[in-house]
């Protein structure tokens, strides 16, 4: 009997979620300009920085292991957000990227597949990021390699992305001029 | 007849009769051929229905009612899983790296649901007092358990990554979500209470379920595909087209 009322209340949970993202799929918008905004605020240098295993080494070597302890759950805590807000930025990106392969103008749809693919690539390696850091903040004694892939990808992705701005529209709603 | 039986009917078999309006409206767009296994199970749904309420109509057919029943909801479960996956597909086209690591992981998914309803089946057998009830019960609630999760990571998973979905594949996706939750928790409440009273409550509540479902599917298949949505460029006032120069003036503006 129990069994059953727990699934009950998962089914009720799942249609919940269902009809949230029907509606959210409506209402949503791709904005380029935010997506922009979005990997603007993010600093990678700090990122960088904040996950590099030399200036982790020299914390390690200088601070009582209780200081330590507290000081790389608050570098790994602050990671953790840097990584989860470039995911969210990807996912953005991501839209952008398909909205342009779908255009008419074979340049911008080839732009539009780079786009999306960094993007997505991008996302999936902060889920691994996020899992990595929060394994950090939870166990700060644990030995942590660097993250440089996720930070080559940031980069990546910013940089089609910014390629794909260098291209004239010519599909009306696809990109707007500035003045528009 | 009693108002209870006309309800029913009504429920029964307005949704059956929509499913043809939805033949028309996929022939009509031709998407037969790009979602030939929702087609087919669409198709399927009405064959199933005829069968099912001629042995209905059929007095003293009540046996082999029930045995049609039973042989039929196979079919129409692996349908659904075929559906599913059509809709995986679909959704993951654009995308040669997310075709490889996103099917890994909804096999994974898969896996673990099976593992869930196989363990509920077990352990949570529910009343047996109407044994072949029950026991189709268990294996709808189990197949609505697994399509259900599955069909959530799938919309998750797209919100998660950013993946837009084509209207159509969206409206089909939606409406079998909202079929396998409604069906998971009345098939859970049915093992659990097989007298004929709660059996057919639960009835009028799934088949008001299907006509929903049926609705969604009409509504988003018949709707226009979404153009992009407007996209703000990024200003190319000075030379800031060029790669290297964006990177520079990021990294300026982030030491600010």
């Amino acid at each position: 009997m129990i069994a059953a009322w727990i699934l009950v209340a998962v089914a009720l949970f799942a249609l919940g979620i269902l009809v949230y993202v029907a509606i959210r799929s409506r209402t949503r918008r791709v904005d380029l300009e935010k997506a922009v905004q979005a990997f603007r605020s993010l600093d990678i240098e700090a990122f960088r920085n904040l996950v590099d295993s030399g200036e982790e080494a020299f914390l390690r070597n200088n601070l009582s292991p209780k200081k330590f302890r507290e000081i790389k759950r608050q570098r790994a805590w602050a990671a953790l957000i840097y990584a989860w807000e470039a995911g969210r930025a990807a996912a953005a990106l991501a839209k952008i990227g398909q909205a342009a392969q779908r255009s008419p103008d074979p340049e911008i749809a080839a732009s539009g597949v780079q786009v999306a693919e960094n993007a997505f690539r991008l996302r999936l390696q902060t889920i691994g990021a996020c899992l990595h850091l929060l394994t950090e903040v939870v166990l700060p004694d644990l030995q942590s390699p660097s993250l440089p892939p996720l930070v080559d990808q940031y980069e990546r992705t910013a940089e089609t992305l910014f390629r794909l701005g260098r291209f004239p529209s010519r599909e009306q709603g696809l990109v707007r001029p500035k003045s528009a | 007849m009693n108002w209870h039986k006309v309800l029913s009917l009504v429920l029964w078999i307005t949704p059956h009769v929509l499913l043809g309006v939805l033949v028309v409206v996929l022939c009509k767009r031709r998407l037969y051929r790009e979602f030939p296994v929702f087609f087919a199970y669409v198709l399927y749904e009405i064959a199933q229905f005829i069968l099912l309420f001629a042995l209905y109509s059929i007095p003293g057919a009540g046996k082999q009612y029930a045995y049609a029943y039973c042989a039929t909801l196979l079919l129409s479960i692996a349908l659904r899983f075929g559906v599913i996956d059509e809709v995986s597909k679909d959704l993951f086209r654009e995308s040669q790296l997310l075709k490889v690591s996103a099917r890994r992981s909804l096999q994974c998914v898969t896996g673990l649901l099976l593992v869930v309803g196989v363990l509920l089946a077990v352990y949570a057998p529910g009343d047996n007092s109407g044994r072949w009830i029950a026991g189709v019960s268990v294996v709808n609630r189990g197949a609505a358990m697994v399509q259900c999760g599955l069909l959530l990571a799938l919309l998750l998973s797209s919100r998660f990554l950013g993946l837009s979905w084509r209207r159509s594949t969206f409206g089909i996706a939606l409406g079998l979500g909202i079929l396998t939750s409604v069906d998971l928790a009345m098939f859970a409440l049915r093992t659990a209470f097989a007298s004929w009273v709660a059996v057919e409550f639960f009835n009028l509540l799934i088949t008001s379920a299907y006509l929903v479902c049926v609705s969604i599917w009409i509504g988003y298949v018949l709707a226009p595909e979404l153009q992009p949505a407007s996209l703000m460029i990024v200003p190319n006032d000075n030379d800031n087209d060029e790669v290297g120069t964006w990177n520079r003036e990021l990294r300026q503006l982030l030491k600010h």
